[in-house]
Formats: structure tokens, C-alpha cells, sequence
């Protein structure tokens, strides 16, 4: 074989590996996302103990402050969920108390879509493909709500709709209505920290838009989510107060 | 300290009146409305229910021996068995967070077990029965298993 003819080999077989190296667009997609892997939690409940109750005892909780752009339905509505509140249980969170709880959050962080997951098997669907939200008679209100969103460089940006009232399903969630509108914007700012901001605006109990600063902090005491089902469930009210239930035999 | 251990914590968290002890003065037309929500939503909103069972100014210490510790959601339970000094012997209803925050403070499924002597500082009941909120467990051999961090 002449010296011509192996060159000639060797540049087709370069050509062929070179060809076979090509990067699948969605791989590359991903390289270019933001490293969101871990346990979060939100900052302020980052630190909640054995009792589940943390100390930010006389702190004003997101988006119930009275003092907050409330118009007369929504301080109407504030009034009705206090009176109402004592013996009120839980479902879990829902939005957008889920991304306001000390409940473990994980982001999972795709081209095409983000879901945001707690440690009580509530998941939020965010979509980043460039679709929009279904039309309004083909959505509903859910406790979640309808996500869609897009990236700005590293920052997501989410636009969530028809969400149910969120007093339902968490007591002292906020008594917002389903034509609430919340835009949300999520970034990692640094190692182990990211940094977000829900704005509300909701015409029928709020005069203006209503802005929260949040953090997540990522956990090192927790290595996965283990999710479970509510089976022991003692709170029980008894003359309009909780009490604990006697433990199942 | 590394929180994947269990916590030991030298001394005991100080008593406390959480519920009354940082509520800021507001203009008073607006008392009644701010009041209720500082002192029952936001005081205790972080919880699958309103934590106003539980006298939070108050921490008792109880000894007894672990009849069964429930690692369960929405809540965990110790259930202690309590001998008074007549020697009559009570069980106690012990409600804790539930497990993701045990386990965020280095706690696991089997870190008490049947039989373990144990002292629990509790929260105690408002309404006077057998039970309360855990806020601290102390080992016999002195070790305290609270909350990891603090």
C-alpha cells in the first residue's frame, strides 16, 4: 500500500470518527443549564427542629400580612380564613406555599421542562419548551396551578395560572383568588443558595402587585426525598381544639 | 458537628415564650384583625395544624420508658409510659414534626427503641391531658437529642 493510499485510509477514518462525534442538540441543551441537584429548603424554615415549629415566632408570614395591598374582598376574605383557621388541618401545601415552607424541596432541571417536587409528593410541572398555557376554557384551577416557563440566562422565569384559593388546601395559606397571576424568578446565586421572588397580582383581592424575596438553601442532612402517605393522622378536634388521638393499637 | 449525626447538645434550649415574646406593637385600629393573625396564623402556620393545643411557654420535663416510637407522617409520635410517685404508671402522648424534620436534624427511625429510658421535655397540653409537644429528648446516658445546630 502506498504511502498516498494509507493517508487517503487515515483521513476517511478521521472523517467517519469525527462525523460520529457529533453532540446531541439536547445534550448540549442540558450542558447549559444551571446545577440545581440537592435537597433545598427554604431559608427561614432551614433551621426547624423536632418539633416542627420554627422560630420566627412574631415574624409576619408571606402574604398575610394585613398590611399588605389587600383591597375590601381580599381583607374580607384574611378575616374569614383567621376566624376559621384553629381547627383547620392541612392537605400539604399546595402553591405557592410549597416554595414557602420548610418542607424539602428538589428541582429537576430539563430543557424541556423543570418540576419542582417536595417531600409530600406535590409536584410542580414547569414548562420550558416554548408552549403556552392552555386556553382559558381549557384550563382549570388546581391546587398547583398551570406552569409554564423560560430561561433568561440563568435565571427561570415562571408564570403560573388557575391556581385554586390557597387557603383550601394549607389553612394559612393566602386567600388569593384563582384569577391570581403569579410570576416567579428563580436563580442559583451562589454555591448552595438560590434566590427567588414570587409577585401575585390578583385583581380580585389585591389593589396592587405583591412581591416576596425567598431562598433556598440546599441541605446536607438530607440525601434524598423519602415520601410517604398521611397514615397516622391523631390531630383530631375535639369542642373545636386539636387533641391528640390515642395511638392505634 | 456534622447533622448527620445525632445532635448532642451541651446544655438545654433556654424556656421560652415564643408565641407572645416578639410581637411588635401595631397601630390599634388594626389590633384585632393584626392580633389574630400574629398570634394564631403566623405564630404557627409552619404546621399541618395550629400548634394552639400546646402551651409553648411552658417546658416540662417527663421520665419514662419508650413504649413505642411512631415514625409516621403527618406527625411523630413517643409514646412514654410515665410512673408517678405512687407508682401508678400513665401513658403519654408525644407529638413531634414530622420525620423529614427529624431527619433534617440527624434523627432516624431507630434512634429511640422500645424499652429506652428516656427524659422528654415537652410542651405540655393546654387542656391538661396526658400529652404534649417534644421539644428535647435526653438519653440515660446524658445525651440530648434535640435539634441539630442550635
Amino acid at each position: 500500500m502506498t504511502t498516498k493510499r494509507i493517508a487517503g485510509l487515515l483521513l476517511a477514518i478521521s472523517v467517519i470518527a469525527s462525523c460520529s462525534k457529533s453532540v446531541d442538540p439536547r445534550a448540549e441543551n442540558f450542558a447549559r443549564l444551571p446545577d440545581w441537584r440537592g435537597v433545598w429548603i427554604e431559608e427561614r424554615g432551614f433551621d426547624v427542629g423536632i418539633s416542627g415549629i420554627p422560630d420566627f415566632f412574631g415574624k409576619t408570614r408571606p402574604f398575610l400580612d394585613p398590611e399588605g395591598p389587600w383591597n375590601d374582598a381580599g381583607r374580607e376574605r384574611l378575616a374569614s380564613l383567621l376566624t376559621n383557621f384553629g381547627a383547620r388541618k392541612a392537605q400539604g401545601w399546595g402553591y405557592p406555599m410549597m416554595m414557602l415552607s420548610p418542607a424539602p424541596l428538589q428541582f429537576l432541571v430539563t430543557p424541556d421542562e423543570t418540576l419542582i417536587v417536595n417531600i409530600y409528593q406535590e409536584v410542580r410541572h414547569i414548562y420550558t419548551d416554548g408552549r403556552g398555557h392552555p386556553s382559558e376554557q381549557d384550563r382549570w384551577a388546581t391546587t398547583w396551578g398551570d406552569s409554564i416557563g423560560h430561561w433568561e440566562g440563568d435565571t427561570l422565569v415562571i408564570d403560573t395560572l388557575s391556581v385554586r384559593e390557597p387557603s383550601k388546601f394549607f389553612q394559612a395559606g393566602p386567600p388569593f383568588s384563582e384569577q391570581a397571576r403569579y410570576s416567579e424568578r428563580l436563580r442559583l446565586t451562589a454555591p448552595g443558595r438560590i434566590e427567588g421572588q414570587i409577585t401575585v397580582e390578583d385583581p380580585q383581592t389585591l389593589t396592587k402587585s405583591w412581591t416576596y424575596e425567598t431562598a433556598y438553601l440546599r441541605t446536607p442532612n438530607i440525601d434524598r426525598l423519602v415520601q410517604d402517605t398521611f397514615d397516622n393522622d391523631r390531630s383530631e378536634v375535639e369542642n373545636g381544639a386539636f387533641i391528640i388521638a390515642p395511638a392505634k393499637p | 458537628m456534622s447533622r448527620l449525626s445525632i445532635p448532642t447538645l451541651d446544655t438545654a434550649p433556654e424556656a421560652s415564650n415564643p408565641t407572645l415574646g416578639a410581637v411588635r406593637l401595631l397601630p390599634p385600629l388594626r389590633s384585632t384583625l393584626v392580633c389574630l393573625v400574629l398570634l394564631s396564623a403566623v405564630s404557627s402556620a409552619y404546621a399541618h395544624h395550629s400548634p394552639a393545643m400546646f402551651d409553648m411557654s411552658q417546658r416540662v420535663p417527663l421520665k419514662g420508658t419508650v413504649r413505642e416510637f411512631q415514625w409516621t407522617n403527618p406527625h411523630s409520635y413517643i409514646q412514654l409510659l410515665v410512673r408517678d410517685d405512687a407508682g401508678n404508671e400513665t401513658e403519654w402522648n408525644l407529638e413531634m414534626g414530622a420525620p423529614n424534620y427529624l431527619y433534617n436534624n440527624g434523627w432516624r427511625p431507630g434512634t429511640l427503641k422500645n424499652g429506652d429510658n428516656v427524659v422528654v421535655t415537652i410542651a405540655p397540653l393546654k387542656s391538661g391531658a396526658d400529652g404534649g409537644l417534644v421539644m428535647e429528648v435526653t438519653l440515660a446516658d446524658g445525651r440530648k437529642l434535640g435539634n441539630a445546630g442550635k
